[in-house]
């Protein structure tokens, strides 16, 4: 049973203020994933959460227990680093057991400590080894041991995957997803690649600029934006824009003028939206369908991207760059151009504040 | 005509003979040539100041060489020096001088080391400051602190007499104990900085990360310098204590402006003994021989310094 509960922590470096009130409610055996962009805080506030750095403001509450002025071993946490932090003078085995050893731990219950660890993570054959003689996704795993060793109440990761290439961090995300059943413990995980996110967060804390943009489940960010941010960060490819007017709206329906498409009416809450002059229209390119026929938008195509399965094409709409994700077998070529149709229902509105209207149909 | 085409054809080939030779990556043997070539000059300028002066020296060894005479006397020279009463007392002297010496020099930079990496305040400020000693000439400091010795004039005298810890001026590099002791303190004032500079060095090297993560994991302050600091700073150590015993050992300009050896032999190590046979008494022939034992010495110390360096590279190291 951990909790962790974060209560208006601030964090000041000299005059720049680097988090802003970040109040939040992790639950028990969550694995929630911090994502955002660099600089954007998310590093600190796990920094703060380990007792590496200390809060300007603010209280870190974990398991009913305020730890803020506590040292990290009395807090329950273990982390695992970026750059994994091995020593790189100790076999894995003493890596592992470091912790241990530092607990003074009876070599017996230590040896069987450590080699339980080694078998969860399939490092037996490899515990006389030195980090350097490991390959990237070894050492991920000998930080994760180094980590699990001592039974944590929360575990902390910072970018764990960052250093591994794009195959080997797809393994490890798997990996990463079945530890957390296993061990079915409270998770923090730290990353700037909203993949990572969308993959193995319970839920995920979006920052920006040293505030919470979002939090709420995968699902629940891509489909329900709440800010221009949210929608931008999260999926992939990236949510298309395209600046409209308002025309009229009521309180759950607004009409808007689309340049190169027309007059377009969206199912969307509209009470305490700030309308001004113009306003963004979102579409996920994976909501966007060929036509030819009928009103739609015209993509001129640039470049194509085959992934068998289905086919990017970047082009541009009305001047602006545009993203599409359309069928494999879709017959079109770069240079030249297309018809899109797109469904109201899946669109996503932005006020002038780029705060999101609430959609009335969500599909999840 | 024709033989213009022929002295041009026959131009064209030697050039491109030429071409060829010069050329230095056409196959194993004239790359290896081409490398010799290249290091022919500081070869040929190493054996000129480096092997000739040892050669001459070791066949000097076996003379008698004075002023004016020079005849062979096969091992006398030796025989003399092994057999001779004080030679033994100062290879004794030499070893404890460079051992003591070393050991402080070791212990104080490594203290030196760790409260420049510590974040405290002024570090910048104290970093300049540890630099003096090295940077002044020796001979400069070596003067500084014959003053500071001196009983009538110097403030460690002065100071010692103001506490009542003695009596009246002391003379510090009059008496055989005291003269030692006091060499050795500045031997080490001028020997420390060096060694603090390298280890700061390598423990600034030390990443970060690593004292965090044990930090987390609850490790002390003590705990993690001597399971993360000092094994990641090993090699730099090990080095440092090396080439600092073979530069101790070798340590002349200290102990000659000092005390040239005295009183009564109280400082002389086999380095100042060879020059006060050799150059003082222009017995070339029997310091030549006192040159070619510490050669010998300082030979064991190199094979053991590259021993060691590998074992601790191997231990310490990212590999097995």
């Amino acid at each position: 049973m951990a909790t962790v509960a974060l209560q208006n922590i601030n964090k000041c470096f000299n005059e720049t203020q680097v988090l802003d009130n970040i109040n939040l409610d992790i639950k028990d055996k969550e694995f929630i994933v911090f994502v955002g962009p660099s600089g954007c805080g998310k590093t600190t506030l796990l920094r703060i959460i380990a007792g590496l750095e200390e809060a300007s403001e603010g209280a870190i509450i974990i398991d009913n227990q305020d730890v803020s002025n506590s040292h990290p071993i009395d807090r329950g946490i273990s982390m695992v680093f970026q750059s994994y932090a091995l020593y790189p003078h100790l076999s894995v085995f003493e890596n592992i057991a470091f912790p241990l050893r530092v607990a003074k731990l009876p070599e017996p219950e230590l040896r069987q400590r450590v080699q339980e660890a080694a078998s969860v993570l399939q490092l037996e054959n490899r515990l006389d080894h030195k980090p350097g003689e490991l390959s990237g996704g070894q050492r991920q795993r000998v930080a994760i041991g180094r980590s699990i060793v001592r039974n944590p109440k929360v575990f902390l990761f910072d970018e764990p995957l960052s250093n591994l290439d794009a195959a080997l961090r797809g393994d490890m995300r798997v990996e990463l997803a079945k530890l957390h059943h296993r061990l079915n413990a409270t998770m923090i995980y730290v990353t700037h690649d909203q993949v990572e996110a969308m993959t193995m967060a319970d839920r995920i804390v979006v920052l920006n600029d040293g505030k919470v943009e979002q939090y709420g489940s995968p699902m629940e960010l891509y489909h329900h934006p709440k800010t221009l941010f949210v929608a931008n960060f999260i999926g992939q490819p990236n949510m298309n824009f395209l600046t409209c007017q308002p025309l009229h709206h009521i309180e759950d329906s607004l009409t808007i003028d689309v340049s190169g498409y027309g007059h377009l009416t969206l199912p969307v809450h509209t009470t305490g939206a700030n309308l001004g002059s113009s306003i963004e229209l979102g579409i996920r390119p994976e909501d966007i369908q060929l036509t030819d026929h009928g009103e739609g938008f015209t993509m001129h195509i640039d470049v194509i991207e085959q992934l068998g399965g289905s086919t990017i094409a970047h082009g541009q709409v009305n001047d602006k760059d545009f993203c599409a994700v359309l069928p494999g077998d879709a017959n079109i070529k770069p240079g030249g151009e297309i018809k899109l149709a797109i469904n109201a229902s899946k669109c996503h509105i932005f006020d002038a504040d780029g705060k999101a209207m609430r959609r009335l149909q969500s599909g999840h | 005509m024709i033989s213009n085409k022929t002295n041009q054809t026959q131009r064209n080939y030697l050039v491109r003979q030429f071409m060829a030779w010069i050329r230095p990556t056409s196959g194993i043997n004239s790359t290896r040539l081409f490398a010799w070539v290249l290091i022919a000059p500081a070869a040929a300028y190493m054996c000129l100041i480096v092997a000739w002066p040892l050669l001459e020296t070791v066949r000097l060894s076996f003379t008698n060489a004075g002023i004016g005479s020079e005849e062979y006397v096969g091992w006398a020279n030796y025989e003399k020096l092994l057999n001779s009463r004080k030679f033994p007392a100062t290879v004794g002297r030499t070893f404890y001088w460079m051992f003591l010496s070393v050991g402080l020099k070791l212990i104080l930079g490594l203290i030196g080391a760790s409260l420049l990496a510590a974040n405290l305040k002024g570090k910048a400020a104290f970093r300049v400051l540890v630099m003096p000693p090295w940077i002044v000439p020796i001979a400069i400091g070596c003067i500084g602190w014959l003053w500071l010795y001196n009983g009538h004039f110097g403030i460690i005298s002065g100071v010692l007499q103001q506490l009542g810890i003695i009596d009246g001026p002391f003379e510090f590099l009059a008496y055989k104990r005291s003269a030692f002791y006091s060499a050795i303190v500045t031997d080490v004032w001028i020997g420390t900085p060096m060694i603090t500079i390298f280890l700061l060095a390598a423990m600034q090297n030390v990443p970060r990360d690593l004292y965090e993560a044990a930090y987390v994991d609850g490790a002390s302050r003590w705990y993690r310098f001597r399971r993360i600091t000092m094994p990641q700073i090993m090699p730099t150590f090990v080095s440092m204590a090396l080439l600092s015993a073979i530069w101790t050992f070798n340590s002349f300009e200290i102990i000659w402006i000092l005390t040239e050896g005295g009183p009564r032999g109280a400082t002389t190590t086999l380095i100042v003994d060879t020059y006060k046979t050799a150059i003082a008494n222009y017995k070339y022939g029997q310091g030549a021989a006192r040159a070619v034992l510490i050669v010998a010495i300082l030979t064991v110390f190199m094979v053991l310094y590259l021993w060691l360096v590998k074992k601790v590279n191997r231990k310490f190291g990212d590999n097995k």
